[in-house]
C-alpha cells in the first residue's frame, strides 16, 4: 500500500507539472500566435511556417504531460 | 525517385505574323511555363496585347455583371461542356439580349424595393401616433395655438401653467408619445417644462387622414408589392437556370481568349520577331515541338537553351508524386515548394504522417470515425483542398485503427482481452495505461530514426548542392553527435538512476568516440558557435515523446467520458440512460475533434519542425503553365 500523503503530493507533483507548463506554454504561444497571424495579414503563404512557429512552445507543456505520465504510471506503482 | 518532374528551358522563336497562332498552341497544351521578360533594351521591347483586348473587357464586365445579378458563383457543376464554336458566332448578340432581359427583371425589382421601403418609412412615422385619433391635418396651420408633438419620459404636468389645454398620450418605448396643445402665448413657458421631463420633438409625417386609417390601408399595399417582388424573384431565377450554361461558358471563353491576347506582355519582341523564354516538362517537349512546328508551317522554332549553366534557382517545380501520394502535396505545399534539386519529402510523408498520426490517436472507434468522416468529406466538398485533407485523413483512420487494435482500445473501452467488448477474443495487446514507460522509449527510437533518416536526406541534398566537404560537416557530424549521444545516453542513465555508479564498457567508449568526432567536424564546418545549437538534438528527440503524451491525453478523456456517463446516469438505469448516451455521444464527439486537430497538428509539426529542418528548404518556383483547365466550354 502506497502512503496516501506521498501519493497524493505524487499527484499534486503531476498537476504542477502540466498546469506550470501548459501556462508557460500559453504564454509563448500568445506572443508568437499573433505574430503569425499578423503575418498572414500580409502573406497567405505563411500558413505553414506560421503554424509550425506558433507550436513550438508546445513541447514545453508535452515535456510537463511526459513528466506527469511518469511520476503517475511508472514512480507511483514503484512505490507499492 | 523523390526528385520533381524533370524541366527543360526552352526558347520560342518566330515570325510576329504567326505570333497568334503560336499562342493558340502554347495555350492548348498548358504545358509552358513562361517567364516573364523584364530586361527592355533598345532591340527588345516588351510585346504588346493583341487589340482586342479592350472589347473582350468590356465583355467580361457586362457578362460579370450578369452573373452576379443571376448569382452566379463560377464554381457551379455543369454536366454538359458548351461547344466553343457557338460562343464565337452568338456572343455578341446573345451576351447584349440577356443583359435587356435581365436589366428589366432586376429594374423592376429595385423599382419596388424602393417602393417597399417608402412604405416602411411611413409604418415607422405612424408607430408612435397609431392610438391617436386627430386627423393629421390638423396638427399644423394654426395662429392661436402651438402643438407640440414628440415624446417625454412621464406624463406631462403643466397645470400650473395653465389649465387650458388638450393633451393625448399613448404609451411609446419606455415613455409616453404625447400630442399637446396649448394656446400660443404658453409656448415658451410649455416648452421649457416638457424639455424638463426629456422631451424631443418627432417629426409629423406629412400625410392626410387618422393614422390609425393610414395604416390599415398600408398594409395590403405593401403584400401586393412583396408578393409582386417574389414573382420578379422567380423570373430571375427562371432566367438563371436557362442561361446559366452559356454564362459559364461565355465566361470562361473570354477568360481563355484575354489571357491569350495578354500573352504577348510576357514575351520580348523585336519589329518583326517574337521571343518567349519558358520551361517544359522534358516528356512534353516533342510534342510541343512537333505540335507548333506544324500549326506554323515551321515559321515558328523551339530550340532546346543548354547554352548557360542552368541557374536551378530559377527552375519552376512540378512535384511528381503517384496518384495516391498526390493529396500529401497540400502538407508540402503549406510548408514550401521544394527546390528543382532538392529531395520532394512527399511520398515518405504518405507513409509518416499517417503512422505518427494513427500512433497518437490510436483507437479502433476514432479511427473508423476519422475514416468515415474523411470519405464523407472527399465526396461532399469540392474544394481540392478540403478533399485533398480528407483523403490524408483517411489514411491516418486505417492507421489509428491498425495501432487501436496493438492498443486494445475502442472509444477508451477495451475492445478485445480481458473485461473488453469482445471477450472470446484474447491476443497479446499493448494497452497504453499500463505500458507507459515502454511506449516513452519507443518514440523516443521513433525519433532517433526519423532524425536519422532527415540527415540522411540532408546529406543527399548537400551533397547534390554544395558537394562532398560540405554535406560531411553539416549533416554527418550531427548524424555522429546525435548517434554518439543516444549511445552514451542509453548507457549511462540506467546507472545513473539506480546510483550503481558509471562503468566503463566497450559501448559506451564507442559512443563517446561517434560524439566527439561529430563535434570535431561541426566545429571544422560551422566554427565553435555551432556547438549553441547541440541542445536542440536532445530537445528534437524528447519532443517525439508527445507521440505517447498527446495518445494519453486522448485516452484521458475518453476514459473520463465513459467513467462519468456510467457513473452519473447508467447505474441510475430508466430514464436516465437517455441522459447517459447522450453524454456518450456529445463526449466522444468533442474528444473525436480534439483528437483529429491535435494528433493532426502534431503530426505536422514532428515533420516540419523535427524532420524537414535537417534537410529541406524549399523556397522553389511554383510551375504555373501557360494554359487553361476547361470546365464549362469544348475546343472547336
Amino acid at each position: 500500500m502506497v502512503d496516501p500523503i506521498g501519493a497524493g503530493l505524487i499527484a499534486i507533483a503531476s498537476a504542477i507539472a502540466v498546469g506550470a507548463t501548459g501556462i508557460g506554454a500559453a504564454l509563448g504561444e500568445q506572443m508568437i500566435g499573433s505574430a503569425a497571424v499578423g503575418v498572414m495579414a500580409e502573406d497567405e503563404g505563411f500558413f505553414g511556417r506560421g503554424l509550425v512557429m506558433t507550436v513550438i512552445p508546445e513541447s514545453i507543456v508535452i515535456f510537463g504531460l511526459v513528466v506527469a505520465l511518469i511520476l503517475l504510471f511508472v514512480t507511483l506503482p514503484s512505490l507499492g | 525517385m523523390f526528385e520533381p518532374q524533370p524541366m527543360t528551358k526552352v526558347i520560342i522563336v518566330g515570325s510576329k505574323d504567326y505570333m497568334n497562332i503560336a499562342i493558340d498552341a502554347m495555350f492548348k497544351h498548358n504545358v509552358i511555363h513562361i517567364t516573364d521578360f523584364v530586361d527592355e533594351d533598345e532591340d527588345f521591347k516588351i510585346g504588346k496585347p493583341h487589340e482586342s483586348i479592350t472589347k473582350l473587357s468590356e465583355r467580361a464586365v457586362t457578362l460579370r455583371s450578369l452573373a452576379s445579378y443571376l448569382s452566379i458563383k463560377g464554381k457551379e457543376d455543369i454536366s454538359k461542356k458548351y461547344p466553343e464554336g457557338a460562343i464565337i458566332d452568338a456572343i455578341e448578340e446573345k451576351t447584349e439580349q440577356l443583359d435587356v432581359e435581365v436589366t428589366q427583371v432586376t429594374d423592376k425589382i429595385s423599382e419596388i424595393d424602393s417602393k417597399i421601403k417608402d412604405i416602411n418609412d411611413k409604418k415607422r412615422l405612424l408607430a408612435p401616433l397609431k392610438s391617436f385619433e386627430l386627423p393629421l391635418e390638423l396638427y399644423t396651420g394654426y395662429q392661436s395655438l402651438a402643438v407640440f408633438f414628440g415624446t417625454l419620459k412621464g406624463s406631462p404636468n403643466i397645470s400650473d401653467i395653465t389649465n387650458d389645454y388638450e393633451l393625448e398620450t399613448a404609451p411609446y418605448g419606455r415613455g409616453l408619445t404625447i400630442s399637446l396643445f396649448v394656446p400660443r402665448k404658453f409656448e415658451d413657458e410649455v416648452l421649457k417644462r416638457l424639455q424638463e421631463q426629456g422631451y424631443s420633438t418627432l417629426p409629423l409625417p406629412k400625410m392626410e387622414g387618422v393614422p390609425k386609417d393610414i395604416l390599415v390601408n398600408l398594409e395590403p399595399q405593401l403584400v401586393g408589392l412583396q408578393s409582386e417582388k417574389q414573382k420578379r424573384e422567380e423570373d430571375l431565377a427562371d432566367l438563371r437556370k436557362k442561361h446559366i450554361e452559356y454564362i459559364l461558358a461565355s465566361d470562361e471563353y473570354l477568360s481563355v481568349e484575354t489571357q491569350k491576347a495578354e500573352a504577348p506582355l510576357r514575351f520580348a519582341t523585336t519589329k518583326n520577331s517574337f521571343i518567349v523564354e519558358g520551361w517544359i516538362p522534358t516528356k512534353d517537349l516533342g510534342l510541343i515541338q512537333s505540335d507548333l512546328d506544324g500549326a506554323t508551317n515551321g515559321h515558328v522554332i523551339v530550340d532546346v537553351d543548354s547554352s548557360e549553366a542552368v541557374d536551378v534557382e530559377k527552375v519552376p517545380v512540378a512535384l511528381k508524386n503517384p496518384l495516391p501520394a498526390k493529396p500529401l502535396e497540400v502538407l508540402v505545399r503549406a510548408f514550401s515548394i521544394p527546390k528543382y534539386n532538392e529531395i520532394d519529402p512527399t511520398k515518405l510523408m504518405v507513409f509518416m504522417y499517417p503512422a505518427l498520426f494513427g500512433l497518437m490517436l490510436g483507437d479502433l472507434g476514432y479511427g473508423l470515425l476519422v475514416i468515415a468522416l474523411g470519405l464523407l468529406v472527399s465526396r461532399l466538398i469540392k474544394s481540392q483542398g478540403m478533399r485533398d485533407l480528407a483523403i490524408i485523413g483517411v489514411y491516418a483512420g486505417i492507421f489509428s485503427v491498425i495501432f487501436g487494435f496493438i492498443f486494445n482500445e475502442f472509444f477508451g473501452v477495451e475492445a478485445f482481452g480481458h473485461r473488453g467488448l469482445i471477450t472470446s477474443v484474447e491476443y497479446t495487446a499493448a494497452p497504453r495505461l499500463e505500458n507507459v514507460f515502454n511506449l516513452l522509449l519507443i518514440t523516443f527510437i521513433i525519433g532517433l530514426l526519423m532524425l536519422t533518416l532527415a540527415y540522411v536526406l540532408g546529406f543527399v541534398n548537400e551533397f547534390r548542392q554544395h558537394g562532398l566537404k560540405h554535406a560531411i560537416y553539416t549533416k554527418v557530424s550531427w548524424l555522429c553527435m546525435l548517434w554518439g549521444g543516444a549511445i552514451a545516453v542509453t548507457l549511462v542513465l540506467p546507472a545513473l538512476s539506480s546510483g550503481s555508479g558509471i562503468q566503463l564498457s566497450l559501448g559506451l567508449i564507442a559512443g563517446l568516440v561517434v560524439l566527439v568526432v561529430g563535434f570535431i567536424l561541426m566545429i571544422m564546418g560551422e566554427g565553435a558557435i555551432g556547438l549553441t545549437e547541440v541542445p536542440t538534438l536532445l530537445s528534437n528527440v524528447l519532443s517525439y515523446s508527445r507521440l505517447l503524451s498527446i495518445g494519453v491525453s486522448s485516452l484521458g478523456i475518453a476514459l473520463a467520458v465513459n467513467k462519468l456517463s456510467d457513473a452519473l446516469f447508467f447505474s441510475k438505469g430508466g430514464i436516465f440512460v437517455i441522459f447517459g448516451v447522450i453524454l456518450l455521444i456529445v463526449g466522444h464527439a468533442i474528444n473525436t475533434a480534439l483528437g483529429i486537430l491535435d494528433s493532426g497538428l502534431q503530426a505536422l509539426r514532428l515533420h516540419y519542425v523535427e524532420f524537414f529542418t535537417k534537410f529541406y528548404r524549399g523556397g522553389g518556383i511554383k510551375y504555373v503553365p501557360f494554359g487553361f483547365e476547361r470546365k464549362y466550354t469544348e475546343e472547336k
